[in-house]
């Protein structure tokens, strides 16, 4: 076989890998979205389950939505990031290996053995379960998370490998010397490069913190008289919640950075201002988290009062440099709007809508009478379903365009409209006191639940066309990859 | 309320970033053809807003760091009138609350405290408000005071998932007019 042979062989397979992750994905993210739409069906009282299988499904939905948001995160960076630096296809095709066999244990966990602590599996909830479930079903679901940490440390681990070999450090690789101003900004890293090597920073030492506390919980587990202090084992958690879950945006995002600019023929011009946001970033997602423990007065008041002002402070460079960046980029730029290009824009609007919320729940005194109530989901939906998924089905939208015809930019139309029916009324209920993660709703708190579950039911008919559009696209997709 | 001002505010901040995306949106079909400009006077706006960010955030941080509601860490009560301490004890699905009446004006002060998971300590007025919240943490004993203002039928509700029953984990506070 010639080189060329070979390497085109081998962009094909890399090509099917991505769309596998892509066909996953989205049928998981449906799935999710699913047991999401049952539970507010129960809270409105427009269906019957029972509390201890809403807590199973609750459980299932967080850490599942949590963890396909990270798949399908790094299917769009992975997709970019290749096309600047050597990474191994076996390697991502192991990472959804791990998840996959990740993806079962935990639900087997929830639905065959009626784990339902949650996706933070708070110390020592797992082991207090009331009877409800067993030791062996808290230990499935935490070995089931190692496995998906494990998969996605080995890919962090390759792409910084690649990204070593091309950029010689993690800091050129950043952007830091442009960021300050030490080297010219037209000579720094491309935007892909830049954001997966933020993220792969984060992601190495959220995993690692992550398995640290899973290693404990389980061993507790087995062995109740091993135990842990209850506020290190949260710190623990949320730092790694916290970390992974924003970089599943923070990978989602290159597909901003790279489609919106084939839509509009502008290029998206990385500057010192764009370096200097992300290394910021990269700080400030790390030290961040201990705004989740607000209302944890035990926790030292100085780590509470940086959690607050670096909530603040972390709103900033993503509002001024990826929103103000693609709101300057599109600005009468003669775009013709498509589904794609539509998507990636929403997604970077809903980011930016949903960081508000999130700062005024990142402020202590307010904190004081959000905490835990329905504001919180009610803004982490808002930059994920509209901002990080629609960023990702715009990417999905992306590869295989309109296939479906006019079905499609409905679909695009009720995901919009749905989806923001659905976290205004989190927010709404959020506003009234309403708490989160309640199987059973007081008769006050049901007009809220029930017009939530309207959006909730629009939203997921549009991911659904969404992700079928692709779906029935597939086979023509990977047969003109096969030509060309 | 501090609740109705956040949501206010917040649906104002979003609707107008909304508002501005859609604007974009909408007149980004007409082409002009230079992007140099547009690069320039979105980077001039962007300064400024810049700018603005940093005054409403220092400003806001400022306003709302004054007040923060972690007892132990304050000087002693300002108030003439001692806070009354109770215990409030969390356990798979209940409360333990002692004393669980008070009257107008009375200034509480719960120690919270949990026999087994983290739980959540929120209290609500009787018009099912959240006037107060800290987490009840195996180990540890937060310390929060609340006074009293109005009568009636107050609920301390829980409001950390601590497994199947975390939605009937509540308690009665009765504020007594005298
Ligand atoms: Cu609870």
């Amino acid at each position: 076989m010639t080189v060329q042979a070979v390497q085109s062989r081998s962009a094909t397979s890399a090509r099917a890998a991505v769309l596998a992750y892509i066909v996953v994905s989205g049928l998981v993210l449906l799935l999710m979205m699913l047991l999401g739409l049952t539970m507010r069906l129960a809270q409105a009282q427009w269906i019957s389950i029972q509390p201890d299988f809403f807590y199973v499904i609750m459980t299932m939905h967080g850490a599942g939505m949590v963890g396909i948001a990270g798949l399908s995160g790094a299917a769009v960076m992975w997709y970019f990031v290749r096309r600047h630096v050597p990474v191994s296809t076996a390697v991502f095709v192991a990472n959804l290996v791990f998840f996959l066999i990740g993806a079962v244990l935990i639900l087997g966990s929830g639905f065959i053995g009626g784990f339902a602590a949650a996706w933070t599996f708070l110390f020592p909830l797992p082991a207090h379960s009331g009877e409800l479930w067993s030791v062996n079903a808290a230990a499935s679901y935490m070995v089931g998370l190692l496995f998906v940490g494990v998969g996605f440390l080995l890919l962090h681990l390759d792409i910084a490998r690649g990204i070593l070999s091309v950029y010689g450090g993690l800091g050129a690789a950043l952007g830091v010397k442009q960021a300050f101003g030490l080297a010219p900004e037209d000579e720094g890293p491309p935007a892909a490069v830049t954001a997966s090597t933020m993220v792969l920073i984060i992601n190495i030492l959220g995993i690692l913190l992550g398995a640290a506390v899973l290693v404990v919980s389980l061993v507790n587990l087995y062995v109740p008289s091993f135990t842990f202090n209850a506020l290190a084992a949260k710190n623990m958690i949320y730092f790694f919640g916290h970390v992974f879950i924003n970089a599943t945006i923070y990978m989602a995002v290159i597909a901003v950075y790279e489609i919106l600019p084939v839509f509009t023929h502008r290029k998206w011009k990385t500057n010192r201002a764009f370096y200097f946001a992300w290394v910021l970033s990269t700080v400030m997602v790390l030290t961040v988290y201990p705004h989740h423990l607000l209302m944890d007065f035990a926790m030292p008041t100085w780590a509470l009062i940086a959690g607050q002002i670096i909530s603040w402070l972390s709103g900033l460079p993503v509002l001024l440099v990826t929103a103000f960046g693609a709101l300057t980029n599109v600005y009468r730029s003669g775009i013709k709007w498509t589904v794609a290009s539509g998507l990636v824009f929403v997604g970077v609007a809903g980011w930016a809508i949903g960081v508000i919320p999130a700062i005024a729940d990142g402020t202590i005194e307010v904190n004081s009478f959000m905490h835990n109530t329905q504001w919180v989901p009610g803004h982490f939906h808002t930059y994920l379903l509209l901002g990080m998924v629609a960023m990702f089905f715009g990417f999905m939208t992306y590869l295989v365009p309109r296939t479906t015809g006019a079905l499609l930019p409905f679909g695009f139309w009720l995901y919009l409209v749905g989806g923001s029916v659905f976290v205004l009324c989190f927010l709404a209920a959020g506003s009234v006191s309403v708490p989160r993660r309640y199987a059973v709703h007081l008769p006050e708190w049901l007009p809220y639940d029930r017009v939530a579950s309207i959006g909730a039911t629009l939203a997921v008919l549009g991911a659904l066309i969404l992700v079928l559009n692709f779906v029935i696209g597939l086979p023509s997709a990977m047969r003109e990859e096969a030509e060309a | 309320m501090v609740q109705e001002v956040v949501w206010g505010v917040s649906i104002v901040l979003m609707g107008t970033l909304a508002a501005v995306f859609a604007w974009v949106a909408i007149g980004a079909n007409v082409a002009l053809a230079d992007y140099g400009p547009i690069i320039a006077s979105a980077y001039r706006l962007r300064t400024w807003l810049f700018g603005l960010a940093i005054i409403v955030l220092i400003g806001t941080n400022y306003y709302t760091l004054g007040k923060l509601p972690y007892v132990s860490r304050m000087s002693a009560p300002t108030s003439a009138k001692a806070a009354q301490p109770v215990e409030a004890v969390a356990e798979q699905w209940s409360w333990s609350i002692k004393p669980d009446a008070f009257r107008v004006g009375e200034t509480a002060e719960f120690h919270v405290a949990s026999k087994d998971v983290n739980h959540g300590f929120a209290l609500y007025d009787p018009d099912m408000r959240i006037v107060a919240q800290t987490q009840a943490m195996p180990g540890y004993i937060n310390v929060l005071r609340y006074t009293f203002n109005e009568p009636g039928v107050y609920r301390v509700l829980c409001l950390e998932y601590c497994g199947v029953a975390h939605h009937e984990m509540t308690a009665e506070i009765k504020v007594s007019t005298h």
